[in-house]
C-alpha cells in the first residue's frame, strides 16, 4: 500500500468567467518535504494554492489532505459532489497558511494575533494560549515584540509572526503564498531563515515563491507551472540543471539574481 | 451682549445636546439594522436597505421633521413636538450613519476574514472578534463627522417649535433686538461643543489604533 | 390624481414653478460661487503666507462648526446691525432674503470646498510633482497641467456629494422667507391644509433632484476613471 501524500490533487481546474487560472492540475506533495511552486506571474500557482486551501473553489477536480477530500469529494457513482460545510473546518485544521500580506489583524498586539485561535477555536484558557503563543513567537524571535501592533513591526517582522500565528495551530502541511514578495530586499533574508529551520524541523511545506535560490537549496520538489499547466516538476537539480526546459530558461533569465546562480 | 443672555444660550445648548445625543444613539441602532439589510444576500431586505438610505440622504431634512411631524398626529401618534423632532432626527442619521457603516464593513480587507478562516475561526467568531473591530475602527471618523453634523442639522427643529440653542437665540434676538451679538454667540456655543465632540472623536481613534476597538 | 394636476395649473402652478427656478439659481449660483471661492481658499492657504493660511483655517473651522440656519439668521437678521461707516457715510450689510440665500450658500459651500480642494492637494503624489519638475515644467505649468487635471478626478465624487448637500440645503432658506420650491409649496399646503401631502411631493422633487445629480456625477466619474486610467 502506497503512502498518502500529505497533499493530492487530481484534475483541478479553476475558472474566473471566461478565463481559465488552472487547466488540470495534478500534484502530489510529500509529507516532511518542501515543496515549491515556482512559475511566471499569471501562471496559477497562487490560485492553485488558494484551492489547497479552499479559499478558493476549484471548478473541477478534488483536492485531498491526509488523504480527506476537502470541500469536493467522489459520490457513490464516482461523480464529484460538494462536500457539506461543516466536513471542511477538520480538514481545514491541518492546514496553516502565510500570505502575502502577512493579514495580521490590525487591532491586535503580536501576541493577540498568535493567541486568538487558540483562545476562541482551540478553547484554551487565557494564560494557557499566551504561553503557547510567547512560545511561538520565541521560535521565530520575536518574543521581545509580544506587545506591539502590527503598524508598530517591520514588514520581515510582521511576517514572522504570521507564520508563529500559523503554527500555534499546530498544522501538518503549511502553505506559503509568496511569502516574501512584498518585503524589501533586506527584510526577505529573516523570513526566509524562519522558514528554512521550518523545514529542517520536518514540517511539510508548500510554497509559492520567487526566490530560486531559496527553492533550489531548501526544496526537495519543484513544481514549475506555465499559463495554468504543469510544465515541470522534479528534484531541483533536474529542473534546473541542463538540458532545461525552454520556458524555464526563459523564467530564469528573468527571476534570476546573481547571487543565486551559483547555487544552480 | 449681557452675561444672562449669554447664559440662557448655554442652558438652551444642554437641550440641543439631549436631542441630537439621543438621536445619535438610537439612529445608530437603527443603522445598524439597515446596514445588515444593505448587505444582506436576500434581494428584497437590500433594495428595501438602499431605498430607505437613499430616501433620507436624498431630502432635506427639514422637509423630514416637518413630514414626520404632520404625520405622526395622521396614523393616531399624538406626540409632543419634542418626540417628533427625536423621531426624524434619528430617522435622517440612521441612513446617514447605516451607509457610513457599509462602506466600513466593506472596506475590512478580505485578507484579514481569509487569516480567520485558515485559523479556524467560526463565521461568528470571525464577525465579532476580527470584523466589526476593524470595521468600527475605520468608520470612527466618518461617524464623529456625522454626530457633528447632526449637532448642527439639529437647529433645524426650531420650526416644529421645539425649544433648543436656535430656538433660543431667535427669541432673544427678536426681543433685544440684538441679532448680530445673540447669533454669533449661539454660533460660538455651537462650535465649542462641536469641537469637544471632536475632540473626543479623536480620542476614540487613539484608543482603536492602539487598543482594541 | 386629478386634483393633484389642478395645482399644476393656473396661479399655484406658475408659483411652483418660479419656486423650482428659483431652487436652481439659488442651487446653481450658491454651489459656483462656493466652488470657485473654496477653491481660492485652498490655493491660498497652500501657497499663501502662514498667517493667511491659520486665518483661513480659523474661519473655515468657524463655518463648519456652526449651523447653516444660524448663519443664515446672523447674515439676514443681524446684517442691517453690521455697518461700515466712512466719515459721514456709512453702508450697512442689508440684504434682501434672496441675495442673505445665495451669500450664505456660498460662503458655507466655500468652507467645505476649500476642504475638499485641500485633501485633493495632498492626495497627489509628490512625485508626480517631481516628474513635471524634472522635464521643465513652470510652476504655473505644473500647475495646470498636472495638479489641477488630476485634482479634478480626485475631488470628483465628493464634489458631487457636497453640490448635493448644498441643494437640499436650500429648503433652509424658506425659513427666512427666501421664494424658493418650499416655500411656494408651503403657502400652498397652508391654505388648503394639506400638510402631509405638500410635504410629500416636497420630499419627491427633492429625491428626484438628487438622484438625477448623483447618477450624472457617476456617469462623469466614470468618463474619468477611463481617462485616468490611460494616463496613469
Amino acid at each position: 500500500m502506497s503512502i498518502v501524500p500529505a497533499i493530492r490533487a487530481r484534475g483541478v481546474v479553476k475558472r474566473f468567467a471566461d478565463l481559465e487560472v488552472l487547466t488540470g492540475i495534478d500534484l502530489d506533495v510529500a509529507r516532511g518535504a518542501v515543496t515549491c511552486l515556482l512559475g511566471p506571474s499569471g501562471s496559477g500557482k497562487s490560485t492553485l494554492l488558494r484551492c489547497v486551501a479552499f479559499l478558493e473553489e476549484c471548478t473541477d477536480g478534488i483536492i485531498e489532505i491526509d488523504g480527506e477530500p476537502l470541500g469536493f469529494g467522489l459520490g457513490p457513482n464516482g461523480e464529484r459532489m460538494r462536500l457539506p460545510a461543516s466536513s471542511i473546518r477538520p480538514v481545514r485544521s491541518k492546514i496553516g497558511m502565510v500570505f502575502q500580506q502577512f493579514n495580521l489583524w490590525p487591532h491586535m498586539t503580536a501576541l493577540g494575533n498568535v493567541a486568538e485561535a487558540l483562545v476562541t477555536v482551540r478553547r484554551l484558557s487565557r494564560s494557557e494560549a499566551h504561553d503557547r503563543a510567547m512560545a511561538e513567537l520565541d521560535k521565530v524571535g520575536l518574543a521581545k515584540r509580544a506587545g506591539h501592533y502590527p503598524s508598530e513591526l517591520s514588514g520581515g517582522q510582521q511576517q514572522r509572526v504570521a507564520i508563529a500565528r500559523a503554527l500555534a495551530l499546530e498544522p501538518r502541511i503549511m502553505l506559503f503564498d509568496e511569502p516574501t514578495s512584498s518585503l524589501d530586499p533586506e527584510l526577505t533574508g529573516e523570513v526566509l531563515n524562519v522558514m528554512r529551520s521550518l523545514a529542517e524541523t520536518g514540517m511539510t511545506m508548500l510554497v509559492v515563491t520567487h526566490e530560486i535560490g531559496f527553492a533550489a537549496s531548501v526544496a526537495s520538489k519543484i513544481v514549475f507551472l506555465d499559463h495554468g499547466r504543469l510544465l515541470v516538476e522534479g528534484a531541483p537539480g533536474d529542473v534546473f540543471g541542463k538540458p532545461r526546459h525552454p520556458r524555464i530558461d526563459q523564467f530564469l533569465d528573468t527571476y534570476l539574481d546573481r547571487g543565486a546562480a551559483g547555487l544552480i | 451682549m449681557s452675561w444672562e443672555l449669554f447664559w440662557l444660550l448655554v442652558e438652551a445648548s444642554g437641550l440641543t445636546i439631549l436631542y441630537s445625543g439621543v438621536s445619535i444613539v438610537i439612529g445608530f441602532v437603527l443603522a445598524s439594522g439597515i446596514c445588515a439589510a444593505m448587505l444582506s444576500s436576500h434581494r428584497l431586505t437590500a433594495n428595501g436597505g438602499r431605498l430607505y438610505v437613499s430616501f433620507f440622504r436624498g431630502t432635506p431634512l427639514l422637509i423630514q421633521l416637518l413630514l414626520v411631524y404632520y404625520l405622526l398626529p395622521k396614523i393616531g401618534l399624538n406626540v409632543p413636538s419634542e418626540i417628533a423632532a427625536i423621531i426624524g432626527l434619528s430617522l435622517s442619521t440612521s441612513a446617514y450613519q447605516a451607509e457610513i457603516l457599509r462602506g466600513g464593513f466593506q472596506s475590512v480587507p478580505r485578507g484579514l476574514l481569509e487569516a480567520a478562516d485558515m485559523c479556524g475561526l467560526s463565521a461568528f467568531a470571525s464577525f465579532r472578534r476580527i470584523r466589526l473591530p476593524v470595521a468600527v475602527r475605520l468608520t470612527l471618523p466618518a461617524l464623529t463627522s456625522e454626530a457633528i453634523m447632526l449637532l448642527k442639522s439639529s437647529s433645524l427643529v426650531s420650526v416644529v417649535g421645539v425649544v433648543e440653542l436656535t430656538t433660543m437665540a431667535k427669541d432673544l434676538a427678536s426681543s433685544t433686538y440684538q441679532p448680530l451679538p445673540i447669533f454669533a454667540a449661539a454660533g460660538l456655543v455651537y462650535l465649542i461643543i462641536n469641537l469637544v465632540v471632536a475632540g473626543f472623536g479623536r480620542l476614540a481613534e487613539r484608543a482603536a489604533k492602539r487598543g482594541h476597538a | 390624481m386629478t386634483s393633484l394636476l389642478s395645482y399644476l395649473t393656473g396661479e399655484d402652478g406658475r408659483n411652483i414653478l418660479s419656486g423650482l427656478i428659483n431652487t436652481c439659481i439659488l442651487w446653481v449660483i450658491g454651489s459656483g460661487l462656493g466652488a470657485i471661492f473654496g477653491f481660492l481658499i485652498a490655493v491660498a492657504r497652500r501657497y499663501g503666507p502662514r498667517l493667511i493660511d491659520y486665518v483661513l483655517q480659523a474661519s473655515v473651522e468657524v463655518i463648519r462648526g456652526t449651523p447653516f440656519l444660524v448663519q443664515i439668521y446672523l447674515l439676514y437678521f443681524g446684517g442691517p446691525y453690521l455697518c461700515l461707516s466712512l466719515g459721514e457715510a456709512s453702508a450697512c450689510l442689508t440684504l434682501d432674503p434672496f441675495e442673505a440665500g445665495i451669500l450664505g450658500l456660498s460662503v458655507y459651500g466655500a468652507a467645505y470646498y476649500s476642504e475638499l480642494f485641500r485633501a485633493g492637494f495632498e492626495a497627489i503624489p509628490r512625485g508626480h510633482v517631481e516628474a513635471a519638475e524634472t522635464v521643465g515644467l513652470d510652476r504655473w505649468q505644473t500647475l495646470t497641467r498636472i495638479i489641477l487635471p488630476e485634482m479634478t478626478m480626485l475631488v470628483l465624487p465628493s464634489m458631487v456629494n457636497m453640490t448635493i448637500l448644498l441643494l437640499k440645503e436650500t429648503a433652509v432658506l424658506s425659513i427666512i422667507s427666501v421664494k424658493e420650491l418650499k416655500f411656494q409649496v408651503d403657502i400652498i399646503g397652508n391654505r388648503d391644509y394639506a400638510f402631509v401631502e405638500s410635504f410629500t411631493i416636497l420630499a419627491l422633487v427633492y429625491w428626484a433632484l438628487v438622484e438625477i445629480c448623483g447618477a450624472l456625477g457617476r456617469a462623469a466619474e466614470r468618463r474619468l476613471s477611463r481617462y485616468r486610467f490611460a494616463h496613469s
